[in-house]
């Protein structure tokens, strides 16, 4: 199932999603992820520095995401240490871009501030939803893969 | 992973969804929302024209002014005719409030509905009857027949109303609003004449700002918009980045940062400076409300951190500074306030007889707080702008000012600093409450006239209760075992008194009927003076509804019309019915009604009808807005000009429809209402005090401060000898962004719960070293009042020595350590200091730690 995304296949995807997406029909109440996300390679382990954010999009081209490596176990943390996850880079209050700074993320539109190393909870600031978080799978070349997206993105009524 | 069950797309609100206007349940704020109501099975499409919100959903929205629709503002209700309806609950952009923007409260506004598939289900559904240990259903009928059986049990006997006790909300927000106000009102003080009865969350009846109101000042006299206007904001005792975060985030935050400038210019005099703004914070507590505007603009902030209790000494400092200045107008405090009155102020509160060094070296060694800030702080409030224009100060204050200790002296020497500066009516000033939830108060006349210079005090009921008085005890809508000062002795007492009642209807068997409960209640209350039987009004079960006899099930917000004002501008909108209650909860009014005419018709049966046409107060009460109509009736005659809106109530409405509401939306009208003499029509007040002071003269009326006496016994006992080494910490309570004015609901709630498990202590990371504490870690805080289990943040939000605990949480509350001591003036509790000691827990509770976040709070650079 683990494959690199081709630039091919993401806009075959993001068509196929797109077709979903404005399908309407009967709503969706399960939980995520309910949606077909692709699997796209986004670093590997040998790579990823601790405290040094690596930006990628995901699940298509304008949605930013932040891969970071914590440096200590993390909910949903891979790798050797446990410790690297990533996120949605838009702020789930209004949609603006967080920052990876001081081991959290910051929005600097009005200060949610969403802790990485526990879900992406809003400890602090105005944003009622969690940072979504990505889920990551590593393959035996230590390459991580995103999966999926558990939460839903800033500014969609469906992630993909 | 996740933590927490979570969510990748969302249910479209069909083109004919039910859409609603409304406000948000919570704060002070009062934000408003637009609802969506359809049938599950239904959903809308991408297109504009597909859907109820109007909007083109086939692209991501754009940042900030896009459509914020998220995981948490969506759920499930199930409506009285058995289908399932989808629930959206969305931030209203057509809301001048809040524009779109919303908090992390009001965001989950969705998530609070009642519904089958989260912790909310737990609502209260129908009557429960304490049968032992044991509650089981009953039908309204018998809870009625209970409760009108032993009041008028009660009555009979003592021939007053002196042993019904009662603790009831007064307020607005959180289902609350001006229709059940009037409903309770009614019920206690013009059908019943209760006088033991306490208010909210403290333990007597009374105004906890009677220290401005008695100098002719409402709290609630500034507008949102005067934020924006400000020259400085200064937030006294008040966090509302934490505790009003829109208002600060939209309002408070674009003046500091410059961006409002512009309406500056427009609102200002002509040749007046308009600059980004200054704030002053005065709090004892580093709070996330001066961080953030210190990372945004740090030679534009100002922090004073006052030893706890000394803030009215320092306030009379930054006054006596002005004075010294020369930064106030003669002409004006001789035009607008009373002279004679004034000359008491200049000597008991800026002493003017004491000489300007020696008596800022005597604040300074009380309040901690170095002359060189005060000075400052007096510059920035109060010194003229080049041109020798008026500085503009908005001055804000609430919990750290009203729960301190001496109360009365607090808030009044705050709001006469604001008169003296002439900080009061115009645009960009103002002297006011932050305030906690939003406000809807109308009621019959009350039995507490004011402070102890207006005839009070009022009554501690809790004390009353606690000594073993009183027979009946009625809780509405508020949770005493959390929210009432020195709540462990409280709880215990009230535990115990209830115990007696219900340990004696066992005995020889229950009572078979409600007839026989009511008599045998009876007899257990008149032969041990201790027993106590309780009933508890709310929408879920509570810690003190654990105690009760009987638990009556109440309507919440959403589930019935209401009408609130908020704090900032007494906005005053309609906040819709959208979805029915669960099971059988009813409106508090309609409880109420329905109580009375149960009263009325056992008064009847006797032939007593004089008594019985008292307890019929609604019986044409219909629907809401009926008793939105008739607590108008309240209101004083509001035909009266501009120049006289002083004279009237700040909630005044008189004229106000439900029909009006709807026609002006979220635009809401502001209180008090005037209906022009001239032309008849509605108009709002948008800042209070321009031309009057709400006194029979229209002057203002200075107060003379005490002089610092130190701490209560209460306290103090705890600041010498042995006790001093057993009890090193002061510790202070407050507010948690998270969960503020929304903990009884987010118990229920996994974002919330999973986030803050347990109530926490900050704790400074000198202290902490010292004492081998981590973040956290567990303590056990205790006092000679009482503990609680409180999981560690270290962080320099506090100072060396001084603790803070957060307030109301569920698995334990900050109140179990606070003093029984209240204002003698007033009767408002120090809910905000005392002195504890902590320890550390033997091991850790491993799913805590997992779940809490322990990121530092306050920190945004």
């Amino acid at each position: 199932m683990t494959q690199t995304l081709s630039r091919r296949r993401f806009v075959k995807l993001t068509a196929a999603a797109t077709a979903l997406f404005t399908a309407g029909g009967k709503a969706q109440l399960g939980y995520a992820p309910s949606l077909t996300y692709p699997a796209v390679k986004v670093a590997n382990v040998s790579q990823v520095k601790t405290g040094q954010p690596v930006t990628f999009s995901y699940p298509d081209a304008s949605s930013p995401a932040i891969l970071v490596k914590l440096g200590k176990p993390a909910v949903g943390g891979v790798g050797p240490g446990r410790d690297i996850v990533a996120y949605s880079a838009l702020c789930t209050h209004m949609g603006c871009p967080v920052q990876y700074e001081g081991g959290r993320f910051i929005c600097r539109c009005h200060y949610s501030m969403f802790d990485p190393a526990k879900a992406g909870q809003t400890y602090q600031g105005l944003a009622s939803s969690w940072l979504p978080q990505i889920p990551l799978r590593v393959d035996g070349k230590g390459d991580i893969y995103a999966v999926a997206v558990a939460g839903l993105i800033w500014g969609r009524v469906k992630n993909v | 992973m996740a933590l927490i069950p979570r969510r990748d797309q969302l249910p479209i609100p069909p083109k004919n969804a039910r859409v609603h206007n409304t406000v948000c349940q919570y704060c002070t704020a009062g934000c408003g929302y637009k609802v969506y109501v359809w049938p599950v099975g239904q959903q809308g499409g991408l297109k504009a024209d597909q859907n109820a919100f109007g909007v083109d959903l086939s692209q991501p929205q754009p940042p900030l002014a896009g459509l914020s629709y998220t995981e948490t503002m969506h759920a499930v209700t199930t409506g009285k005719d058995g289908r399932q309806y989808h629930v959206v609950i969305v931030p209203a952009k057509d809301s001048p409030y809040n524009r779109g923007n919303y908090s992390i409260r009001g965001g989950t506004n969705a998530l609070t509905v009642w519904s089958l598939d989260r912790g909310t289900q737990d609502r209260l559904e129908y009557p429960l009857l304490r049968i032992g240990d044991q509650f089981q259903a009953i039908t309204w009928q018998d809870a009625l027949t209970l409760v009108a059986g032993v009041i008028k049990g009660i009555r009979d006997r003592d021939g007053n109303d002196d042993n019904i006790t009662v603790k009831a909300y007064d307020h607005g927000g959180s289902g609350q609003g001006f229709e059940d106000n009037y409903g309770l009102g009614k019920f206690f003080f013009a059908a019943l004449s209760v006088k033991h009865i306490a208010i909210h969350n403290r333990p007597a009846y009374n105004s906890e700002v009677w220290g401005s109101r008695e100098r002719g000042v409402h709290e609630l006299n500034y507008d949102y918009t005067d934020a924006r206007l400000a020259d400085t904001v200064v937030l006294w005792g008040a966090n509302p980045f934490e505790t009003a975060t829109v208002f600060y985030a939209e309002h408070i935050l674009p003046n500091i940062q410059g961006n409002t400038v512009a309406e500056k210019q427009e609102a200002f005099a002509k040749g007046e400076p308009a600059e980004p703004g200054y704030l002053i914070v005065v709090d004892p507590r580093k709070t996330s409300s001066y961080t953030v505007a210190e990372t945004v603009a740090k030679d534009r902030v100002l922090l004073l951190r006052p030893n706890l209790g000394t803030d009215y000494i320092l306030a009379n400092a930054i006054a006596r500074v002005v004075w010294e200045r020369g930064y106030y107008d003669m002409a004006y405090l001789q035009a607008r306030t009373d002279m004679g009155l004034f000359e008491e102020y200049k000597q008991k509160s800026l002493k003017l007889q004491v000489p300007y060094a020696e008596f800022m070296a005597q604040v300074e060694r009380i309040t901690g707080v170095p002359r060189a800030q005060i000075e400052k702080a007096a510059d920035w409030i109060a010194k003229p702008k080049a041109g020798k224009f008026k500085r503009r100060t908005l001055t804000i204050y609430e919990k750290g000012i009203i729960w301190n200790m001496k109360n009365y002296d607090q808030v009044a020497a705050i709001v006469q600093l604001a008169v003296l500066t002439h900080n009061v009516g115009r645009p960009g000033t103002g002297c006011g409450r932050l305030g906690g939830h939003q406000e809807g108060y109308v009621r019959p006349k009350s039995p507490t006239p004011g402070s102890i210079y207006r005839g009070g005090p009022p009554v501690n009921v809790d004390k009353f209760l606690v000594e073993g008085k009183g027979k009946f005890y009625w809780v509405v809508a508020t949770d005493p075992y959390l929210s009432t000062p020195n709540s462990q002795v409280f709880r215990k007492r009230i535990h115990e008194r209830t115990q007696k009642l219900t340990r004696a209807l066992g005995q020889g068997g229950e009572p078979g009927t409600i007839q026989e409960r009511v008599r045998k209640i009876l007899d257990v209350l008149y032969s041990d003076p201790d027993a106590l039987f309780m009933v508890v009004q709310d929408i879920y079960m509570t810690e003190t509804a654990r105690d009760a006899h009987l638990i009556l099930p109440a309507a919440g917000w959403g589930e019935a019309n209401e009408t609130s004002i908020n704090c900032q501008g007494r906005l005053l909108r309609l906040y819709e019915k959208f979805m029915d209650p669960p099971g059988e909860a009813k409106p508090d009014w309609e409880i109420f009604k329905l109580v009375g005419l149960r009263l009325a018709d056992l008064y009847r049966a006797e032939g007593k009808a004089q008594e019985a046409a008292k307890f019929e107060f609604g019986k044409n009460w219909k629907t809401d807005e009926d008793v939105f109509l008739a607590g108008a009736e309240e209101f004083k005659d509001n035909r009266v000009s501009e120049e006289d809106e002083a004279t009237l109530e700040a909630e005044n409405y008189k004229g106000v429809t439900y029909k009006f509401l709807k026609e002006v939306g979220q635009q809401g009208i502001r209180t008090p209402v005037r209906r022009d003499p001239k032309t008849g029509k509605l108009v709002g007040t948008v800042r209070r005090y321009t031309h009057k002071f709400g006194t029979p003269d229209g002057k203002f009326k200075w107060y003379g401060s005490d002089d610092w006496e130190g701490y209560p016994a209460e306290v103090a006992k705890y600041l010498e000898g042995e006790k001093a080494k057993q009890y090193p910490f002061w510790v202070t309570t407050g507010r948690a962004q998270t969960i503020w004015q929304t903990a009884y609901h987010d118990r229920h709630l996994p974002v919330k719960a999973a986030a803050l498990p347990l109530p926490y202590v900050e704790i400074h990371p000198e202290d902490a070293k010292r004492l081998g504490l981590q973040s956290g870690d567990l303590v056990e805080v205790y006092n000679e009042e009482g503990n609680g289990t409180f999981m560690v943040y270290v962080t320099d939000a506090v100072k060396p020595g001084l603790i803070f605990l957060v307030m109301y949480h569920w698995r334990g509350t900050s109140n179990s350590l606070t003093s029984g001591y209240t204002d003698p003036k007033t009767t408002i509790p120090w809910y905000k200091g005392t002195r504890a000691n902590l320890r550390k827990l033997a091991g850790s509770i491993p799913s805590v730690q997992q779940t809490a976040s322990l990121l530092q709070q306050n920190k945004f650079d």
